[in-house]
């Protein structure tokens, strides 16, 4: 770094920034816990000046050529050299103007939705810990420093989770959170290690560049690759570690909106696009992810359809989502990939945020009860809800509508039917049962249904001052949903701004098939119709095709049981096995056997002590013996 | 006689003597004069150790603040203390343990004159070991560090304090029977008649055998104080019946008494015993980290806990110095000082809970922290250093461990980064279990954490938060004497 970095307005941006949210979460951690209503300026005031940093970092760096790079160094250990820096290019770029501004936007929102919290101050606090790691993640030079800061937001995200930590159901989200993206982390762990090792160097430019393939076998390659995806799977949720998402929605709502549907989550598809070129240079890699990111999707989307509870259909709606990108950069599409992942970010925090005003006002999580008690009377929250759900199924003019085009597109482009098929089928499951949740508030059913046991609001005593934050709570609505109309229009500059002057990658392949348009939209207006035939005409039943069938319904509440089996590999296997026998080995084997050397010594003192008894006539006796051997071995 | 300027490592080690000796003639009555002269007299080390490890010239490197005098002509006995990369940081650790942990005996009533004058002996050997470059000497107050760890748990103690006291001390005793005859035996055999540490350790002074041999016995006598398993077992025991600020000591930096004794004497004496042994140490120090892990995962006292965490992170030292690079090395010595801040300030945390709650047994507490938020910080802050949070000192240590182990013992190393996972697992799930969840209405009544009791906290969390963003203060150091020490070997 050079000693003028306060005269390139660049590099101060970015460190403004990206440092700013840290400096923040030091000063509410260590001065103004005491005060909620000053550690909420300051967290605001921070994550405002990075927005406004990131903002003009993007106006300035819109043809942008060549990514610039600044370093400094951070640890040096022997031939180790670990860079601090950052670096910006057309993704990071795009992706720091994404979570600084959904974080800016929750921020705000949580005012309104967090006051009169007796956490307040330590809320912000991890709200700011999470934006500088999220945001100094976004413009790491080195897939070292991106691990760092990958961890730090896994640690958010653990924090934010279990924000309510008396509840037990909270922290018990929180460290199977952590813990399950841990198992993600140690493979991606492992696969950096194996390219430092091999390639010598983690810098993400230098990692994307040709030069890998000359360096590294094939084989070696793939292997990389599908450790390193272990991270993605982790903190994407997808198949076999998806079950924490569903949990980790025991945060506060706009924690649900911000981590754990738009920026965190989405962490794992930016390190699939940042590293995009490293990872297409493996075929057999990339199928694997295409297959993965295609069970995920339509995993989630079953477990969807039967769930009550509000925020779990968006959770599960995001699982199956980031699926669905992994399975558009999987396919080689790296534009539709990231394209499709910044419209998500719009629309998901849209629908997480609307679903808190409900959350709020109604103090139940349950769908079915919110449309009883009148969901609807809440207008913009309600109007902009549906608009996310459209979004969100594919229909047009909305952002999703555009985004998923294009990965559809990518899918039509591969050699094998199936992931289209694959990625069609989903897109209908998508529709239907986001229009399930929105027919279900919308047109609640007058019958009078047995009480389902309420899933856990969020725990506030007095819903007086609900009406005088209303209104911060709706803005940051009414702005996202302005996003999610307009910007899928801004496909093409941003198509030319991602890929026009990216070297390596090429663009999102096909597009071009006209029938696959009006298929796609056919199939997310089925699955709309399905769900107002069962949910929302006069009379509808309200019980969904998939609920008839009873075994088919457990087995997606139940979802599909991967958790009762890990439960039970935890339970027979870690503590069962491994920790009781080691804890038995070292009580009874160690321990045992050094407390049987100690008593045996003891023991053994204890017999010669009776040697010493003081009698003459037996010292007489053994030296007589003694003396008479002797003078048997000396005169024979 | 070799005085370079003001003798600050023995001004260091004296100012614990001095005040032993002051402590000694104070009536026992005058309780609050004792804990001033206590703080006063550890208060100057940590000053000191702190302002030699930044005033250390690391473009010159070597060694530094030499004072050598000779002290026993015929056997080349000399007093000879010298500070270089290793040694720096420990004085360091020692330093601020000893500093805060009087801090957090402050409260003490039981005998308080005896308590601080065994305190400050333990850690005068402490110093001695660390700074002191003769073998004779180290062998002096490697012994004098161990000896009143015995009083200090049987009196002050609790749960089954005599029978960890007792077995603390015979295990320790075990292991100084390993190192007599390991120093005796390289004594003789280098025909040089000295105990001077930088003359025994030129090339071609010992043999190949002779080093293999003198190696093995060297560090298992001194890996028994670092916890090296299966010697472990000693450790959580120990930690469990020891008081507070003894437990503080013990584990954090007594422990890395053994592991620098492995790298001061056993390594820098028999460079090829040590690359002759590096598989086994590396066998040992996985079992240990994965072992200390999954049996961490069952304890219900929290004590035992960090005792078997540091079962599994002083394995990581292990690991660091059996992989022979620099990166290990590195790693290693980091290693052995983030850990020393982390689980003292873990005990010191538990210590406060215990002494306001009365029980550490993990399921009789339980939402901790909304009765006692600042107190609960601490400890889970310490917690996730201890599970490798990245910027929390201990992070750099095992990230420099695992690259160079990996490297070196691909399968050994990538056991030892899944255990990473077991690890997460079981310091969580005490954190859980102790403090979140519904609180105990027993203890609801019971106060934070003030601002005073919570100073000695407050620098070692200040420690690990400043080491973590800034690791390369402390890695340019170590650097200094690492690198020249890997690229001198055979």
């Amino acid at each position: 770094m050079t000693s003028s970095w306060f005269q390139d307005p660049t590099l101060l941006a970015a460190m403004l920034g990206a440092l700013l949210p840290f400096v923040s979460f030091v000063l509410i951690m260590v001065f103004t816990r005491p005060y909620p209503k000053l550690s909420a300026t300051i967290s605001v005031a921070a994550v405002s000046v990075s927005v406004i940093c990131a903002l003009f970092l993007l106006g300035r760096h819109w043809h942008l050529e060549h990514p610039i790079q600044y370093t400094t160094k951070w640890l040096v250990s022997g031939e180790l050299y670990v860079p601090f820096g950052f670096m910006l290019d057309q993704l990071s770029l795009l992706m720091l103007t994404i979570v600084a501004v959904i974080s800016f936007l929750v921020q705000v929102y949580s005012l309104g939705y967090m006051a009169g919290d007796p956490g307040f101050s330590r809320y912000y606090a991890f709200q700011s810990l999470f934006a500088w790691a999220m945001m100094t993640m976004s413009i790491a030079p080195t897939m070292l420093q991106f691990y760092i800061f990958w961890e730090l937001v896994g640690l958010a995200s653990y924090l934010l989770i279990g924000f309510y930590y008396e509840k037990f159901s909270a922290s018990e989200a929180g460290k199977k959170a952590f813990v399950m993206t841990r198992v993600g982390d140690i493979a991606f762990f492992l696969g950096i290690l194996l390219v430092l090792l091999n390639f010598g160097n983690l810098n993400i430019l230098d990692m994307n560049s040709v030069d890998v393939t000359a360096r590294m076998s094939p084989a070696l390659i793939t292997l990389c690759a599908i450790l390193i995806f272990g991270g993605v799977a982790g903190k994407s949720a997808q198949f076999p570690l998806l079950t924490w998402l569903p949990d980790a929605m025991e945060g506060p709502t706009p924690v649900s909106a911000l981590l754990h549907s738009a920026t965190m989550v989405a962490a794992g598809v930016y390190m699939f696009a940042r590293i995009f070129p490293f990872f297409s240079k493996s075929a057999t890699a990339m199928t694997l992810f295409l297959a993965i990111g295609m069970i995920t999707m339509l995993l989630a989307s079953t477990m969807a359809m039967v769930t009550r509870d509000i925020k779990q259909v968006w959770a599960y709606s995001t699982i199956s989502q980031l699926g669905f990108m992994v399975m558009g950069l999987a396919a080689g599409s790296y534009f539709a990939g990231v394209f499709h992942l910044t419209t998500h970010a719009g629309f998901k925090a849209l629908l997480f945020l609307c679903s808190g005003v409900f959350i709020h006002a109604y103090e139940t999580n349950d769908m079915y009860e919110i449309g009883r008690q009148g969901g609807r009377g809440l207008k913009i929250p309600m109007v902009c809800m549906t608009l996310g759900a459209a979004a969100l199924s594919g229909l047009p003019p909305f952002s999703g509508f555009f985004s998923k085009e294009a990965i559809m597109g990518g899918l039509a482009g591969l050699h094998n039917p199936i992931w289209l098929w694959g990625g069609l089928l989903g897109a209908f499951l998508t529709a239907y049962y986001s229009f399930r949740l929105i027919f279900l508030i919308l047109f609640p059913s007058k019958i009078k249904e047995p009480h389902h046991g309420e899933h856990g609001g969020h725990g506030h005593g007095d819903d007086h001052h609900h009406a005088g934050l209303y209104w911060v709570m709706a803005w940051p609505l009414i702005i996202l949903a302005t996003v999610t109309l307009v910007l899928g229009l801004f496909q093409t500059p941003l198509e030319n701004f991602l890929v026009g002057h990216y070297g390596g990658a090429e663009g999102h392949g096909g597009g071009h098939h006209a029938w696959l348009l009006y298929v796609a939209v056919g199939l997310a207006l089925s699955g709309v119709g399905l769900a107002w035939l069962e949910f929302g005409r006069k009379g509808a039943s309200q019980v969904g095709f998939v609920e008839r069938m009873e075994p088919v319904k457990t087995l997606f509440a139940e979802r599909w049981y991967i958790d009762h089996f890990y439960r039970l590999f935890l339970d027979y296997v870690i503590y069962g096995i491994f920790s009781n026998l080691f804890t038995r080995n070292d009580r009874q084997v160690i321990d045992g056997g050094i407390d049987g050397i100690c008593r045996a010594t003891v023991g053994g003192g204890r017999m010669l002590s009776f040697l010493q008894s003081g009698m003459l006539q037996y010292n007489l006796m053994v030296m007589f013996a003694v003396l008479a051997l002797v003078a048997l071995y000396f005169f024979f | 006689m070799e005085f370079a300027n003001f003798p600050y490592l023995s001004t260091i080690l004296f100012s614990c003597v001095v005040g032993l000796l002051v402590i000694l003639v104070i009536p026992a009555e005058r309780k609050m004069l004792i804990k001033w002269v206590s703080l006063v007299f550890s208060g100057i080390p940590m000053v000191l150790s702190i302002y030699l490890f930044f005033a250390y010239d690391k473009a010159q490197g070597g060694l530094q603040f030499v004072e050598k005098v000779l002290w026993v002509d015929s056997m080349g006995i000399y007093y000879f203390n010298a500070a270089d990369g290793f040694n720096l940081p420990m004085l360091m650790l020692t330093g601020i343990v000893l500093f805060t942990g009087v801090l957090t005996m402050w409260e003490l009533e039981l005998r308080v004159k005896e308590f601080f004058a065994f305190t400050f002996l333990l850690v005068a050997g402490v110093f001695g070991v660390f700074m002191s470059m003769d073998l004779f000497f180290i062998f002096v107050w490697y012994d004098v560090s161990l000896f009143p760890m015995y009083p200090l748990i049987a009196i002050w103690g609790s749960t089954r304090k005599e029978y960890g006291a007792m077995k603390l001390t015979i295990y320790l005793l075990a292991g100084s029977a390993l190192i007599l005859p390991a120093i005796l035996y390289l004594f003789v055999n280098s025909g040089l008649n000295t105990f001077d540490i930088v003359a025994l350790m030129q090339p071609g002074v010992f043999t190949p055998f002779q080093q293999k041999f003198a190696f093995i016995l060297l560090y298992l006598g001194f890996g028994i104080l670092a916890g090296v398993w299966p010697f472990h077992t000693w450790s959580p025991v120990g930690h469990v019946a020891a008081p507070t600020s003894v437990s503080m000591i013990h584990a954090g930096v007594l422990m890395k008494l053994g592991a620098f004794g492995v790298l001061r004497v056993a390594i820098f004496l028999c460079p090829e015993g040590w690359q002759y042994w590096a598989q086994l140490m590396a066998v040992l120090a996985t079992c240990g980290i994965v072992y200390g892990a999954f049996v961490g995962l069952a304890q219900t006292d929290l004590k035992y806990v960090i005792g078997y965490s540091s079962v599994s992170h002083m394995g990581i030292v292990g690991l660091g110095l059996a992989t022979v690079t620099v990166d290990g090395l590195n790693g290693a010595v980091f290693q052995m000082f983030a850990h020393g801040v982390m689980t003292a300030l873990l005990f010191s945390s538990v210590g406060y809970i215990y002494e306001k709650t009365h029980t550490k047994m993990i399921p009789e507490l339980g939402g901790m922290s909304k009765i006692m938020p600042v107190a609960s910080g601490y400890f889970i802050l310490a917690a996730l250093a201890g599970i490798g949070v990245p910027c929390l000192a201990s992070f750099w240590a095992e990230l420099l461990v695992f690259i160079s182990a990996f490297k070196t013992y691909p399968v050994r190393g990538a056991l030892a980064i899944c255990a990473l996972v077991v690890g997460a697992l079981f310091m969580l799930r005490v954190v859980q279990r102790t403090f979140y969840g519904e609180k105990n209405e027993q203890f609801e009544h019971l106060p934070d954490l003030t601002f005073v009791p919570g100073i000695p906290r407050m620098i070692l969390a200040a420690v690990i938060v400043l080491f973590g963003l800034f690791p390369s203060v402390m890695l340019d150091v170590i650097q200094v004497a690492s690198v020249p020490f890997i690229n001198g070997l055979p």
